[in-house]
């Protein structure tokens, strides 16, 4: 067995040689869709995080206009709390938000001297358990008396939200396509690689090989190629993430982008599998479709 | 060895090439098929060793019923024929020892056993000094028995040789048909298509004539023509 594998991988070495033209069309089909596939999976996985982010500070900005007394504050606050959905409920005086204000932006602005009265409103922060009851709590607390004005950001999460399911469809739709179409170009590469060692072959049956001994040195060339088109992918992909990364952080530091860990992992490894296993499939088809038709 | 009962052969296309053949070639004979081109030499080569299916009728090739073989079974059955052909079929980016030594490595042959078979193979047909040339480096009488060791190699009980002396000049021919009786002459059954007539004159062999996808004749110690 161990003499046969070496003659399997001299020979599909060999074929990968000599198809020199093939074998690139056929690398570079596995790494654009790859690097496609990639792309729409980063999307996907940042417009994840996006959203996660903003929900994960999802709270509901109650104000109060008119002057009130810190019991009454409790009060509300603690009627407030009691809505169901609920988690928490902080209460913010103008003051201490005047006070906030002013050593966040003071120096800067220099606002005390623009402005002398203090012009915010009491605030409480409601934090609510989960996205989903945010209009819903919105609406019941804007209804209170003492309440003049509500506001979350909640048109925004939804925006988010249907923006990521649409990318995951279309993405996954685009990907299934996407997928087939190298699958046929790969498997219509080897087939040249495969018909251009027809006499091979035909010599190979001749003197009694097997279908599976034919086979072999094929599917290891399919492999090959899939793999240097997977790692080929993987690199143009890290390469440009990672300055989509450099960009972004330096340009709209505020955006949450996802700039590494396991998943970044998991994404540049299904590159090379998705490579490999593209290519072999590629080459296990259509070296079987050339079998077929021979004797 | 070999049977063919009541065969017939139709191709797809609807042209009959050949047409209710009974033949018996026995163990260690040498047979000549002779013919016209076109008469379906070929043809009832290619049903020895299924390259082609019979439309009707039996091939027994060593008890067996060829037709009747498996996909998998049939590598087995081409392993005990050897073949060789008027284009020599060699791979042309190897080297003779490296075709020869192919036949015997697709079949899973143990590797400190091939050595010593391609040389004894090439020793046999007087390659052994050509070993390490190339096809395209070869006149065309060694082209053909580089072709012939790669036949033979694996020591099958039986050599077809579909007109191997038909892109070589007399002298050259005379030599390989020489080569193919020696060959015989190791009990293997050769079975050799020709329309070489001045060999099959000279070799006095048993002569199978086709003509029209029919036997005409078969003649023990015969000739070309009647």
């Amino acid at each position: 067995m161990f003499s046969n594998l070496e003659f399997f991988i001299v020979e599909a070495l060999r074929s990968f040689r000599r198809g020199a033209l093939m074998t690139v069309v056929a690398i570079g089909t596995i790494t654009v869709t790859l690097v496609i596939f990639g792309v729409f999976l980063l999307l996907v996985v940042n417009l994840g995080n996006i959203v996660g982010n903003v929900s994960s500070g999802l709270d509901i900005a109650a104000y109060v206009d008119e002057p009130i007394s810190l019991e009454q504050a409790g009060a509300i606050q603690l009627e407030l709390s009691k809505l169901s959905g609920v988690e928490k409920v902080d209460f913010i005086s103008r003051a201490e938000a005047w006070k906030k204000f002013q050593e966040d932006f003071g120096e800067k602005l220099e606002i005390g001297e623009v402005i002398q009265d203090n012009p915010l409103p009491h605030t409480f922060i409601i934090k609510v358990r989960t996205p989903d009851l945010l209009p819903k709590i919105a609406q019941i607390v804007s209804q209170k008396s003492a309440i003049s004005e509500v506001r979350y950001s909640g048109k925004l999460i939804d925006q988010m939200r249907s923006l990521v399911g649409v990318v995951r469809v279309g993405g996954t739709i685009l990907v299934i396509l996407v997928t087939f179409a190298t699958l046929l170009i790969v498997v219509n590469t080897i087939r040249l690689t495969v018909l251009a060692r027809e006499t091979d072959i035909y010599i190979m049956k001749l003197v009694g090989a097997t279908n599976n001994f034919v086979k072999y040195p094929f599917i290891i060339e399919g492999v090959l190629i899939g793999i240097i088109g997977g790692v080929l992918a993987f690199i143009i992909l890290k390469i440009s993430y990672d300055s989509v990364i450099f960009q972004v952080s330096s340009a709209l530091p505020f955006l949450p982008i996802v700039a590494g860990g396991f998943i970044l992992g998991i994404i540049y490894s299904v590159m090379v599998f998705a490579g490999t296993a593209l290519g072999m499939l590629g080459a296990y088809i259509s070296v079987s479709r050339v079998l077929k038709a021979e004797f | 060895m070999i049977q063919l009962i009541n065969v017939s052969k139709t191709y797809p296309n609807g042209i009959d090439v050949l047409y209710n053949i009974n033949l018996n070639i026995g163990k260690e004979e040498f047979v000549f098929i002779v013919g016209p081109s076109g008469a379906g030499k070929t043809t009832l080569m290619k049903l020895l060793y299924r390259e082609e299916r019979p439309s009707s009728g039996k091939v027994i090739v060593d008890k067996v019923d060829v037709a009747e073989l498996t996909v998998d079974q049939v590598p087995y059955l081409r392993r005990n024929i050897g073949i060789v052909f008027q284009d020599y079929k060699l791979l042309p980016k190897r080297t003779v020892f490296e075709n020869v030594a192919f036949a015997l490595r697709v079949t899973g042959a143990p590797r400190s056993s091939i050595r010593r078979k391609v040389m004894q193979a090439l020793e046999l047909v007087g390659m052994l000094r050509r070993a390490n040339a190339f096809p395209d480096e070869l006149s065309g009488g060694e082209k053909q028995r580089a072709c012939i060791a790669r036949a033979i190699v694996n020591n099958p009980p039986i050599l077809l040789a579909d007109e191997p002396t038909g892109n070589l000049d007399p002298t050259t021919s005379w030599d390989i048909i020489q080569l193919l009786d020696k060959i015989n002459k190791r009990n293997t059954t050769v079975i050799v298509s020709t329309h070489n007539k001045s060999i099959v004159d000279d070799m006095k062999r048993r002569v199978v004539a086709i003509e029209n996808g029919r036997v005409v004749r078969d003649q023990m110690l015969g000739g070309y023509n009647v």
